[in-house]
């Protein structure tokens, strides 16, 4: 837990100092003002008791001038330390945003990508608090405590005592309703997440409620969900209330016993009354800052619970360079210089145990065109995933460019190959940059050749703002039959030797299919083209066909 | 909304009665104090004793009227919220299908969701503390002003400066704010884009290229950041120095009270006692605009939601007629439509077409044409601009929009699955449809045994969307779910189109069986599934270009015939 914690804060690098003293100094500025403040009402106080008006427009002066300095402080230390804590936020995010982006191809694959994503959104915002808020609510409170308690025993330290024993048992009450709020929070929680689950059924099926008689099945589910949130909620404020009143009950008891104590005090003449109120001012202070440290402890130790997320993930293993010389098993084998990729007594097993090619091999020659057919689930998808280095091979051997693929890093492998997935991915931005990730430097006529290649041009200029059109999430505004076309030309634009489709046109009618076949058609000779498919029409034009059987 | 919040307005009313008990309380006891004070400082003996009974029931009736306060406050904004959400579950069901379709997409239904909790802090936090922040400030107020009006007067001379400042504060916050958030929301998307897409991101070695775009965005956080912790902290600077002045001002001219002779040293004391404690409420009060600024904007989108009509119930039709031989099950013509934002875009355009009982006909034609308009206004979900419907004879406005939806069974593109498990899943198509059915309907839509394949069978979860099982399993799914409803028209779109040789397979054989006895209606790119179409109806830019069956239209050598030999 500490460690984690230093090393948590080991990522500011060496603006922690910075940081840290920011903290110190805003602490203190605060507290100066403060205390500022209470001295202004016990020199008052004072001069009112003695009747001593003598230079007290000099006294008041002169603390409301450390009041105004204190505030200074204060904003000029805090503006530092939310700078320096929003560059360790954008540190930190920078590290977790771009391991997201280097684990191996099998961890996106087990999980879904929006629930790991939004865990870990939600465990980068939270481990975020601590630079931005938490450590310095809890640091601060611990330091102004020490500095309230200096004039408060400066001013008198019998009662100072008293009130600190009074706090004390609060502080540990309140500790012992900690546990309690905590569980009955994290049903609260549950129960709130199941209310949203209902929710969004009733939002994201609509199209199904309207045909089907469900809509009184799913307005009851909610509303029971609602009613189980709510009854919880009833039993979670009762507990809040328990606290609040065992809070407004030592306030009370603290307040008067104080006034009670100090007039006691007074009519000993122990202490002024202008010390007294003075000190009244402090102990006010002194109490919320005290019952703070209790308060943020816990919601410090929460976040650190999920800063350890946090570093579990960036611990993880990632895609490395290149797959070690063992998981290539090279046998120093020769290969045709006209072969450009070549697949040896290939056996590959998911993780899941789930075997899918055994023994496989093959040979392509460079510019030919080739499909492959099979049934689902014999492994021609992950073919094409071997053949890109998402996976480690497990048993046998693979050549490109007539070498083994461990000679290359997988950088360099895929600088090789370009591949259109079965389910066409394109970002949310405009459809000029979907294309142009294909060669990122490319011009405004490079991209429109593809497009035209790919037979994408004529639809993107009948939509209203061209190629500039920015696509909605996963490129949603476009058909099925679009977003393969634009991801053809992304594939056509990057030029490279081997050209890898898997099952690119299922989307498309028959006409546009038969366009693009022409266009596939057209890169033969120049490229090498792998074509997955299962439906016999895309595959008329292939040279070889190769049939898997599972 | 309003009137949730009205009708349990008692609790709101005994929160509001036990939080002036509460400070009353505060402020009696500080009388006691006062009092004792001023019997000291001129020079009479005191007892405490004599004090500490008050003192006690004081506690006592602050302690007690604190935990009432509390417990009335929050069960009044928990069952406020359990109201509203519950009604408005019940008016979303309600709404036109346009709304949602309109703002379909995951982030506005997220925003929904967020505006639903907002509206619950609006309850909980915000209202009760403003209600108490400002019971606090009247009743000590009051007391002050028993005391000495001119303390009140100069207390309250700064405040309509601080509304102010606090006013331009907090809409050049806000603006940031709002900025920042923008930013937030970029720097998720453009991650969650960059994940999403992962498997082409790693084959096109864009690593560097999305790095740097989100690194980007993270660094414009940080610089937005940085611009508004100087504004809100300028914000915190004036805020203190504007309340402290007139607390100064406040505390000389109670000094100079006491040199007159018109209040005590007790008196004045009190006076500070109570002057802390109104302090932050009364800074509250007028910050706390901003939050409630901020809510507004979710409590204006649920009121926008509410004041959508709902849905019209349709004219009074209420029975599918028996004799469903002698009119066309459905009759279109001359319908024309587009999407009432766009006018300028036409989707259909003068469509006609009729349908028997019994028979099965097709829609073909490019993606993008109006093929599944088609079916979203057989369905009512949107209404025609121009020309006649007939279902069963009757004009479609006649009949009940409940009963007309009955008559249809839909299996669509892309196929929606509730996050719960496929029983559940498959009983959709039916009310208080038995185990047998809906082992039945799977065995019918040729599921059966994969579901029988899982672990935990029917029990199995289908995660998010179904995204645990492949296209193919989803849309047998979806056909189970069609046959269990056994409405007399079937609507099919594109129900093979993402699917492999062996999984179309296994649907194809699935529509047959579902098909028999039944009007069918298909959509299709892929011509193989709609060659056994009585009639095809050949759609371009919303027209029918051309119509008549299989060979028919191979004969006519048009544009069907044209796909036909590309494909």
């Amino acid at each position: 837990m500490v460690k984690t914690f230093f090393r948590f804060m080991l990522i500011m690098g060496d603006r922690l100092p910075i940081y840290l003293g920011a903290i110190l100094l805003s602490t203190i500025g605060d507290a100066g003002r403060k205390i500022a403040s209470s001295y202004l009402i016990k020199d008052i106080i004072t001069a009112a008791q003695t009747d001593n008006t003598n230079n007290i427009l000099w006294i008041v002066f002169i603390n409301f001038l450390v009041f105004v300095l204190g505030l200074l402080l204060w904003r000029f230390s805090i503006i530092h330390y939310n700078i320096e804590g929003r560059i360790g936020v954008g540190k930190m995010q920078k590290l977790v945003f771009s391991k997201a982006m280097r684990l191996p191809m099998s961890y996106y694959e087990k999980k879904h990508s929006g629930d790991f994503m939004s865990r870990l959104i939600f465990d980068t915002q939270r481990a975020s608090d601590i630079y931005t808020s938490r450590l310095r609510r809890f640091l601060s409170a611990i330091i102004s405590t020490i500095i309230y308690l200096i004039p408060m025993f400066y001013l008198n330290y019998e009662l100072t005592f008293c009130l600190i024993a009074i706090s004390l048992i609060a502080f540990v009450i309140n500790g012992l309703f900690a546990n309690p709020m905590k569980k009955a929070h994290k049903r609260l929680s549950n129960k709130n997440s199941k209310m949203i689950e209902k929710l969004t059924n009733i939002l994201s099926g609509m199209e199904l409620i309207k045909i089907f008689p469900i809509s009184l099945k799913l307005s009851k589910e909610y509303e029971v969900a609602n009613k189980e949130y709510f009854h919880i909620q009833k039993s979670t404020n009762q507990l809040s209330a328990g606290l609040e009143c065992v809070n407004c009950m030592f306030d009370l008891v603290g307040a008067l016993a104080f006034l009670g104590l100090g007039i006691w005090f007074v009519s000993m003449e122990r202490i002024s009354l202008g010390e007294l109120t003075g000190l009244y001012a402090l102990y006010g202070a002194f109490r919320n800052v005290f019952s703070e440290i209790g308060l943020y402890f816990p919601q410090i130790i929460d976040c650190i619970a999920n800063v350890e997320k946090i570093f579990e993930f960036l611990d993880m293993e990632e895609e490395p360079e290149q797959w070690g010389f063992e998981t290539y098993n090279n046998k120093t084998a020769v290969v045709d210089k006209d072969i450009i990729l070549s697949m040896r007594n290939i056996s590959f097993e998911y993780n899941d145990g789930r075997k899918v090619l055994e023994d496989f091999s093959m040979e392509i020659k460079k510019g030919s065109f080739t499909a492959i057919v099979g049934a689902s689930g014999c492994g021609k998808s992950t073919l094409a995933k071997l053949l890109l280095g998402f996976y480690p091979l497990g048993k046998g051997s693979m050549f490109i460019d007539g070498k083994e693929y461990s000679k290359f890093t997988l950088r360099e492998v895929r600088d090789r190959i370009s591949y259109v997935p079965q389910e066409p991915y394109l970002y949310k931005t405009t459809i000029n940059e979907n294309i142009a990730y294909g060669r990122y430097w490319a011009s405004q006529d490079e991209i429109v050749a593809a497009a035209k290649a790919a037979n994408a041009h004529n639809f993107i200029m009948k939509l209203p703002n061209g190629y500039n059109t920015v696509l909605g999430e996963r490129g949603n505004t476009l058909s099925g039959g679009e977003k393969q076309r634009i991801a053809i030309a992304r594939a056509i634009i990057r030029n490279t030797p081997i050209i890898i489709l898997d099952e690119a046109t299922s989307a498309l009618d028959n006409e546009s299919e038969a366009l693009i076949q022409e266009a596939i058609k057209a890169l033969k000779g120049k490229h090498t083209i792998l074509m997955i498919a299962h439906r016999p029409s895309s595959i008329i034009s292939a040279d070889i066909i190769i049939k898997i059987r599972g | 909304m309003v009137k949730a919040g009205l009708r349990n307005s008692y609790l709101l009313l005994l929160f509001i009665i036990f939080s002036f008990i509460l400070s009353e309380s505060i402020i009696m006891g500080n009388d006691f104090i006062a009092e004792a004070t001023d019997m000291m400082l001129s020079g009479q003996k005191i007892y405490f004793s004599d004090f500490i009974t008050p003192l006690l029931c004081m506690i006592a009736l602050g302690t007690l009227s604190a935990y009432l306060k509390s417990i009335f406050g929050k069960y009044y904004s928990s069952i406020v919220q359990r109201d509203v959400r519950i009604s408005l579950g019940k008016h979303l069901l309600k709404l036109p299908f346009s709304y949602f379709d309109e703002k379909g997409t995951g982030s506005i239904i997220t925003r929904l969701i967020s505006d639903i909790e907002e509206m619950g802090r609006f309850f909980s936090e915000i209202l009760p503390n403003l209600l108490i922040n400002i019971i606090t400030v009247m009743t000590a107020t009051i007391y002050l002003i028993q005391m000495d009006i001119m303390l009140i007067v100069i207390l309250f001379a700064s405040y309509p400066i601080m509304l102010i400042v606090a006013d331009k504060l907090s809409k050049k916050l806000a603006e940031l704010t709002k900025k920042l958030r923008t930013h937030m929301d970029e720097c998720t998307e453009k991650t969650y884009d960059a994940i999403q897409g992962i498997a082409v991101g790693r084959s096109y070695n864009l690593y560097e290229v999305h790095k740097q775009k989100i690194d980007t965005v993270i660094d414009n956080m940080v610089s937005q950041a940085c611009k508004s912790t100087r504004i809100s902290s300028l914000g915190w600077v004036l805020k203190n120095v504007i309340t402290t002045i007139p607390v100064i001002f406040c505390y000389l001219f109670a000094l100079y009270e006491i040199t007159q002779g018109r209040i005590t040293v007790g008196e004045m004391l009190a006076f500070t006692v109570i002057l802390n404690r109104i302090l932050y409420p009364i800074g509250e009060i007028v910050f706390c605009a901003n939050d409630i600024r901020e809510i507004g904007v979710s409590l204006k989108r649920i009121q926008e939601i509410y004041s959508r009509l709902e849905e019209k119930k349709g004219g009074d039709i209420h029975n599918i007629p028996e004799d469903t031989r002698t009119a066309p099950v459905v009759e279109w013509k001359n319908i024309d439509f587009c999407y009432d934002r766009s006018k300028e875009r036409h989707i259909l355009n003068g469509m006609s077409f009729s349908v028997k009982a019994g028979e099965q006909i097709a829609f073909v034609g490019g993606s993008g044409e109006g093929k599944t308009t088609i079916f979203k206004l057989l369905c009512g979900f949107y209404e025609k601009n121009n020309g006649q419907y007939r279902l069963f004879g009757h004009f479609f406005e006649n009949w009940n929009l409940e009963t007309a939806r009955n008559c249809f069974s839909v299996v669509s593109q892309n196929v929606f699955l509730f996050p719960e498990t496929i029983k559940q899943n498959v009983a959709c198509g039916k009310e208080n449809a038995t185990d047998e059915e809906i082992i039945e309907a799977c065995k019918n839509a040729n599921i059966h045994n994969f579901i029988m394949s899982l672990p935990e069978g029917y029990g199995t979860l289908v995660g998010e969307r179904g995204v645990r099982l492949s296209g193919g399993q989803r849309q047998r799914i979806s056909i189970a779910r069609a046959f269990l409803k056994d409405a007399p028209i079937l609507l099919l779109d594109e129900p093979t189109s993402s699917v492999d040789i062996d999984a179309e397979r296994k649907i194809q054989d699935a529509i047959e069986r579902i098909s028999t006895g039944k009007t069918v209606i298909i959509i299709a790119h892929r011509l193989s599934t709609v060659k056994n179409a009585k009639r095809i109806y050949v759609v371009k830019e919303g027209k029918i270009v051309e119509m008549g069956n299989h060979e028919e239209l191979l004969e006519r050598d048009g544009i069907y015939a044209d796909m036909y030999i590309k494909g």
